[in-house]
């Protein structure tokens, strides 16, 4: 099975700095819809990767 | 404040109304298409995942667990943003395919009819949780509204009999959206547009409610932080929540919700019909998904400060209440109502294509009247699933007596649906996965499911289960990760254990790879589309057997008289994924192999290259790094070998046309796209017989081939080789060069008149002096006639002048003969010659060359042997090699003819004692244009054309020089004729 380099890096970037992330998102003294500001970050990139692909690849 | 039931009743009526005319008008057409086709609808139809969990249940995950609320979103949200991993992948296989449920997919890879029916099994039993989860939401709402909330479990208060006939109404919508195609893969617009709807609705009532609670409650998103500031514990428990183990536990549960939910499953896959919605929903559904979330925290907390005393699921109908808002009620209550609605028809919907697909058909197929309609046979059948299923909901829904929270029942539905994540991993990713496996895992997962979290649902059991993650209090998080670890466990081990089928094998590799089929060049029993038609008529009806193989054709832009092999096997594949997606995998599979079998006995291991190059060249941009520079490398051998100036054609064992190239479209007139696929035999004559007899012969060229046909005849040369190494193993191809040589040919013959032109020319002096010397001896006798009286003398003379006459026309004759030879359009006369005679004749043409040196010829031919030959063509062989003997001789020379037999062949030695030919000219003296004579002597071209003429009937020739020591090396030209005879008359 194929699978996109980029995308493998993603996950590995998204295993190896979720603890950090976490830990930013949950500190006590943060506002409560922190967890949503990465949330609109994570649905930009995935507008971003999206945006170039080709007609109906199927 | 509270509703009568008539009103809430009417309520409910008006918005699934509202909610039939939505799908009414997109199905009509009347929604114009750049709405309904529209990727964003087709994004908003995915937010069907959010049922009432979302709107209720989210609430109390988000009390209980704090931020771990977000996770039930969250999976789905990663699943669709890492949607190459597994969406994409799956996407190929179902649009390939026509599959349309999580069963069609795993009975696919598994090859198992087997397989199918346990997860369709497996499946209505974890998803009765998730029905009476959305009945129990929507029969609470209807409570809660009748202002009965302080009895709201009080069974004899419940207003089950509404939320029945809210069950009906969507089992009619349902049953007249649902089922509107006859495949299960057709898109049904209305039914989209309709979710997509409610999805707005959904997100806009939730909204209100945010509004609501943060201003009516708070006043205003200052008041939340204020009021987050004086309960420092919620923040807390948001916070510390996630740290828990469970929350992994969540991730995962949802994060495979997203793709084993039979809802979820049917929007994305079989209600997709174009890759690219997919691709918008990678970033839309997260952004929903994002947006319907983002009033549970705040509403949740509205929930705690009211501290009302109804289950915190509703705090969005509490708030309504409350508040005294019709407006804030009426939005709970919607949004509760259209997330319910939009699930609970989605998913009766799938399971309903399960059951019709895995359990009804493959076991009652036969009772199904192929001479009736067939569709709407199968419709209806569709339509009583459809109601069976929203009736089990309620019973079970009935059977709880609402006792559970909606948080129980979704977490039970979905650690359920759970059981199927390893075998779809595994589908694209472990080849090596057998059926074995996947039964025994699911076995296993789903028993200890049963008993640790359906069981104690509706009963007091409780399974005992260790506490893994030392909490002490999730008992529900430790029997979702060993229920999930027992079904891993024993997927791979038995997997592992076991051997697996070769059809498993197969399947397997089409799943793992990027590409979505195996080209496999295999012979189908069947020899034309028409064939297709009466032999699924066996298993179909011929109506329905005709409908579907015609729309197979159009589909692949077939003609209905299409007979190549290539083009078959495609609309095999069609015909079969379309009966995919109207009978599932499992029926489909048994009636192609049914109806249209391959052929038994033939090998079938060499690859479809052509459907290879196909395929490649679509999703070529896709490449990148080695395979690019792969695929490149592809590319160019592809095109130097199409336009090499020399055709060239491959053809398989069973005569099927594999290759064909520009220049062979040049020499045969036909062109690659009408023959690449089809067999040798669809060539027309003259192609047919030349490249088939070529193809079976045993030699492995064939010079000088005469093409003729309509058109003016043409020569070509033919040369085959055998592709591929282990020719014992393996069918092989063979590789035929076609080379015209037309113009070769033409410029040879042109040569051959110029040549012997020349001939004439340096022999008319010769003729015209031995024309002369008869001519001068007539002349006398005329003069001496004239004064003869004696009759005697007058008869001799008459006798003397006839033969002088005669000794002219022989001369005349022979230098006509000699000067048509070849000259009838290259045609070969071959007859029996008397050999003697024509080397004489020869002899005798030769010696009409005054100019020429005065050698000796020596005819030692037996005067009794005959060869096969064209007379005249054999001619112009002595005169030229006899000529060349006698120029490289001195005046004294000798020139010798021998002949002898050798088997059925007459060798003739012409040899002479001439200066010879140096050994590195020997090579090359049968080319044009090589002489060894001075320039201006000879023209080169002797020999040529001696070769080949002696090449045209089927003779040779080779020299050998010296023969002599000395200045006199001399040189034997040796000519090798078929032996013939005048036939035992004659010879009698």
């Amino acid at each position: 099975m194929y699978i996109n380099r980029a995308l493998l890096l993603a996950v590995g970037v998204f295993i190896i700095f979720s603890p950090a992330v976490e830990e930013w998102i949950f500190h006590s003294t943060t506002v409560w819809y922190r967890p949503y500001q990465l949330w609109l970050l994570l649905v930009a990139a995935a507008y971003w990767n999206q945006r170039s692909r080709y007609p109906d690849e199927l | 404040m509270s509703f009568s039931l008539a009103q809430i009743l009417l309520f409910i009526v008006a918005y699934l109304t509202g909610l039939f005319t939505v799908a009414y008008l997109a199905d009509r057409g009347i929604i114009p298409e750049r709405i309904t086709r529209h990727p964003a609808t087709y994004v908003l139809s995915l937010g069907v995942f959010a049922g009432a969990m979302a709107t209720n249940g989210a609430l109390e995950l988000a009390y209980s667990y704090g931020y771990s609320f977000l996770l039930y979103y969250g999976g789905v949200v990663f699943m669709f943003i890492f949607a190459a991993l597994l969406l994409l992948p799956l996407l190929r296989l179902c649009r390939v395919y026509q599959l349309a449920s999580l069963a069609d997919v795993l009975t696919f890879r598994f090859r198992s009819p087997r397989i199918g029916a346990i997860i369709t099994i497996a499946m209505c039993l974890t998803l009765l949780p998730l029905l009476a989860l959305q009945i129990q939401a929507v029969a609470d709402s209807i409570q809660i509204m009748a202002g009965d909330a302080g009895n709201l479990f009080a069974q004899e208060n419940r207003q089950d009999g509404l939320a029945l006939l809210f069950c009906i109404i969507i089992t009619v919508f349902s049953m007249l959206f649902g089922t509107r195609h006859n495949s299960a893969q057709e898109r049904n617009t209305g039914l989209v547009t309709a979710i997509a709807f409610e999805s707005l609705v959904k997100l806009a009532a939730m909204f209100v409610l945010l509004l609501a609670a943060v201003y009516g409650v708070f006043g205003g998103f200052d008041g939340v932080e204020q009021w987050l500031h004086q309960n420092p514990q919620l923040g807390n428990t948001l916070n510390h929540s996630l740290h828990d183990n469970t929350a992994r536990t969540l991730l995962v549960l949802f994060f495979a919700g997203a793709v084993c939910m039979p809802h979820i499953f049917h929007m994305a896959f079989a209600e997709n019909t174009d890759s690219r919605d997919l691709r918008t929903a990678t970033w839309g559904l997260p952004l929903y998904l994002m947006l319907l979330s983002l009033p549970i925290l705040p509403l949740t907390w509205a929930g705690i400060k009211l501290g009302h005393q109804l289950p915190i699921d509703y705090s969005g109908l509490a708030l309504g209440l409350e508040m005294h808002s019709t407006a804030v009620s009426a939005a709970a209550f919607v949004a509760g109502l259209s997330a319910a609605s939009a699930t609970i028809i989605i998913t009766t919907l799938a399971l309903a294509n399960m059951c019709l697909n895995h359990l009804i058909l493959p076991s009652r197929l036969s009772q199904i009247d192929p001479e009736r309609n067939i569709y709407a046979q199968l419709k209806w059948l569709r339509r009583t699933l459809i109601g069976t299923l929203i009736v089990a909901g309620y019973m079970f829904f009935i059977a709880l007596n609402g006792t559970q929270s909606l948080t129980q029942l979704g977490l039970v539905a979905f650690s359920g649906t759970l059981q199927f994540l390893p075998g779809v991993i595994a589908t694209p990713y472990w080849p090596g996965a057998n059926r074995k496996g996947l039964m025994a895992g699911l076995a296993t997962g789903l028993t200890f499911w049963f008993f640790s979290m359906l069981l104690p649902l509706a009963s007091n059991f409780a399974l005992p289960i260790p506490d893994l993650l030392g909490d002490g209090n999730t008992h529900w998080s430790d029997a979702i990760l060993i229920s999930l670890s027992l079904n891993t466990g024993m997927f791979i081990l038995v997997s592992l254990l076991t051997s697996t089928s070769a059809d498993e094998r197969i399947a397997a590799e089409i799943c793992s790879m990027d590409d979505t089929s195996r080209p496999v060049r295999r012979v189908l029993s069947v020899r034309t589309a028409s064939e297709f038609s009466a032999q699924l008529s066996k298993a179909l009806g011929e109506k329905t057997a005709r409908v579907e193989v015609n729309r197979a054709l159009a589909e692949l832009q077939f003609s209905p008289d299409e007979a190549r092999p290539y083009a078959l096997r495609r609309l095999r594949a069609r015909v079969r994924a379309n009966l995919s997606g109207l009978l599932g995998p499992a029926v489909a599979h048994s009636i192609i192999e049914r109806c249209i079998p391959f052929q038994q006995g033939i090998q079938d291991s060499t690859e479809d290259i052509h459907l290879i190059e196909r395929k490649l060249d679509r999703v070529q941009t896709k490449f990148t790094g080695l395979t690019a520079d792969l695929d490149n490398l592809r590319r160019h051998y592809r095109e130097t070998l199409h336009n090499l100036p020399i055709g060239v054609c491959s053809i398989g064992d069973d005569g099927e046309i594999l290759l064909w190239n520009r220049s062979m479209e040049k020499i045969t007139g036909i062109a690659p796209r009408d023959v690449i696929g089809s067999l040798l035999g669809s060539l027309p004559l003259p192609w047919y017989q030349i490249i088939g007899d070529f193809q079976q012969g045993d030699s492995h060229s064939q010079l000088k081939t005469e093409v003729v046909g309509n058109g003016p005849p043409c020569w070509i040369s033919l040369h085959k080789t055998i592709a591929g190494t282990d020719t014992e193993v393996r069918p092989t191809d063979t590789v035929i060069l076609v080379e015209d040589i037309t113009e070769l040919e033409l410029l040879e013959k042109e040569l051959l008149h110029n040549e012997r032109l020349a001939s004439i020319g340096r022999l008319a002096a010769g003729v015209a002096h031995e024309i002369g010397n008869p001519v001068t001896g007539i002349a006398c006798l005329a003069q001496n006639l004239e004064y003869e009286s004696d009759p005697q003398e007058i008869r001799f003379t008459a006798v003397d002048i006839l033969k002088q006459t005669e000794r002219i026309n022989r001369i005349v004759e022979s230098l006509v003969n000699f000067s048509h030879a070849g000259s009838r359009s290259g045609e070969v006369n071959l007859e029996p010659c008397n050999l003697a005679d024509c080397v004489d004749e020869s002899i005798h043409l030769l010696g009409l060359d005054r100019k020429a040196r005065p050698v000796e010829f020596r005819n030692q031919c037996d005067r009794e042997l005959v060869v096969l030959a064209d007379s005249q063509r054999l001619l112009q062989v002595f005169v030229n090699l006899l000529g060349n003997a006698r120029d490289a001789c001195d005046s004294d020379g000798q020139v010798d003819i021998l002949a002898k037999c050798r088997g059925g062949d007459v060798v003739i030695d012409i040899q002479d004692n001439g200066c010879g030919i140096p050994p590195d000219m020997q090579a090359h003296v049968f080319e044009p244009f090589v002489t060894t004579k001075d320039p201006g002597a000879g023209t080169g071209l002797g020999l040529s054309l001696v070769f080949s003429i002696l090449d045209d009937m089927g003779g040779s020739v080779s020299l050998s020089s010296p023969l002599f020591e000395g200045p006199h090396p001399g040189t034997r030209v040796t000519v090798q004729l078929p032996r013939s005879s005048y036939g035992d008359a004659f010879e009698a």
